[in-house]
């Protein structure tokens, strides 16, 4: 177990040496959530829609759908995307031939960026309270253990991607896609309850829209859809359902490579 | 590299490998076909390496020799025929297998380009499961082994091809293999590198571990050599 967390840490130390290497990317990565926040906080200013009962109310409900967009960006986006790259520059090889073996490989490339999106997540609430005036509300630091629960929820959904970017190489324009319908029916950027009823119970079978109700309430005090421990235990429903789904399927699609080849293919 | 081509070879712990001439890796009835109408690369193929051993096998490009290391290294599964080290297979537990070997691939791939050197050997080391107390010594004798001590703390993206050529090397032999399955390892190498080279095959050997080596030229044979192959039309084919 010592070995292979520190085979984990090896990952993750490589991935913020190569991240850090990028000296623009940490400025991209504070300024470019403080663009989308003044982008929302104004156009929350716009608005007069009965559901919030004043601008701010809309701010803080955005402000928690960036969060989770951020995640779900670098969860659905970025890692099948460092997978790709590991194969596109023949990194791959050295989990192929390793102890630590393919499937840990992997996972741990995924370490990096979900920390990363977790900052960042928590950079963009501070920017909102401190900048903007965002009052987060006294249960937010219920929404750290709630954040955690949905990244793990949210997981076997990139291991699917992935799954797919080793079996297929690619991957790019679907993912692109996943997270633009998710945002759409998770109620990311308004409500749900604006969406069309053919379409609304896309927001009742994936574990976006429960996180993100759990987490708006927990950090702006917005009313919830369905009791929290339904929530909640939606969201552990998923996780238990999806994660050993995701790990098979990861480990079907690198069989499948080393058999017929093109594992290492790219 | 101009300090390293007068010291003696250095040496580190001796592989726990079997006594000498013991079968170490078995290779039986492999076969492999790519898709689309070709031939299979490997037909009914079986090579047995030994303890000590040093094993060369050539053949022209595309004859099937990176398809047979690949295979050896688990990194491909085979689709007939059977890969064992003992009790051990790259299908089944694959943790112990792979920390017996000692891959390099042909080409200049697989280095992290914007890490130094000595963070490269280091990443390499976790993820070759070398336990903390002996990570920075290993790391440390590899420099020295493949004279790259001078450019421990410099980045990858930044070297020769020789030189990323040594740190690969470097990485195929850090964590004291048993098996080392070595693919065109004289790429790009200077008249140095190839020394250092053919002194560490030579202590891997003398340690007892198994060194399959694989060129598509005669002359790129090591000097240590015990038997060598020609792989062609899928088939292995001793030479003298």
């Amino acid at each position: 177990m010592r070995l292979w967390c520190e085979a984990m840490w090896g990952i993750m130390r490589r991935d913020g040496i190569l991240f850090m290497s990028y000296r623009t990317q940490l400025v991209s990565q504070f300024v470019g959530p403080l663009f989308a926040i003044t982008l929302f906080y104004y156009i929350s200013h716009l608005l007069a829609v009965k559901t919030f009962h004043s601008p701010g109310g809309y701010f803080g409900y955005v402000i928690v759908g960036l969060v989770i967009v951020e995640v779900l960006t670098i969860s659905l986006g970025i890692m099948p995307g460092s997978v790709r790259q590991e194969l596109v520059s023949g990194t791959i090889e050295r989990f192929l031939v390793s102890a630590h073996g393919p499937v840990n490989g992997i996972i741990g490339t995924m370490l990096f960026p979900l920390c990363n999106a977790i900052l960042s997540g928590v950079l963009t609430l501070v920017l909102a309270t401190v900048v903007f005036g965002l009052p987060l509300a006294a249960t937010s630091f219920l929404a750290i253990p709630v954040a955690l629960l949905g990244v793990i929820a949210f997981m076997p959904f990139a291991l699917f991607l992935v799954a797919v970017v080793m079996a297929f190489k690619q991957v790019a324009a679907a993912s692109q896609f996943i997270v633009s319908g998710i945002a759409i029916v998770g109620g990311l950027y308004f409500p749900i309850g604006l969406l069309p009823g053919w379409l609304r119970w896309a927001s009742e079978v994936q574990p976006f829209t429960p996180a993100t109700d759990l987490m708006r309430h927990l950090l702006v005090n917005t009313p919830l859809v369905h009791p929290a421990g339904v929530e909640l235990l939606k969201l552990v429903g998923f996780s238990v359902v999806l994660l050993p789904a995701g790990f098979m399927l990861l480990r079907v699609s690198i069989r499948y490579g080393q058999r017929t080849g093109t594992v290492a293919e790219y | 590299m101009s300090s390293s081509s007068v010291s003696a070879p250095v040496t580190s712990q001796p592989h726990t490998a079997g006594s000498a001439g013991e079968p170490v890796l078995e290779l039986e009835r492999l076969y492999h076909k790519w898709k689309g109408p070709k031939p299979p690369v490997l037909d009914d193929v079986s090579l047995t390496l030994r303890s000590g051993e040093v094993t060369w096998v050539g053949g022209r490009n595309g004859a099937g020799k990176t398809t047979l290391l690949r295979l050896a290294a688990g990194i491909l599964l085979p689709q007939r025929g059977s890969v064992r080290m003992g009790e051990l297979t790259p299908a089944s537990k694959r943790g112990l297998y792979r920390r017996r070997i000692g891959f390099l691939s042909a080409g200049d791939r697989s280095l992290q380009a914007r890490m130094r050197v000595r963070q490269q050997l280091d990443y390499w080391a976790r993820l070759a499961y070398v336990p903390r107390e002996r990570r920075a010594e290993l790391v440390a004798l590899n420099l020295q082994r493949f004279g790259l001590d001078e450019f421990a703390e410099r980045r990858v993206d930044r070297m020769s091809m020789g030189q990323r050529q040594r740190i690969r090397l470097a990485m195929a032999f850090l964590h004291e293999p048993i098996v080392l399955l070595l693919d065109e390892p004289r790429n790009s190498l200077d008249d140095d590198g190839y020394r250092l080279l053919s002194e560490q095959i030579e202590l891997a050997a003398a340690a007892g571990a198994t060194v399959l080596w694989c060129s598509p030229r005669g002359e790129d044979r090591v000097l240590t050599s015990d038997a060598g192959y020609t792989l062609e039309d899928g088939h292995l084919e001793q030479i003298e």
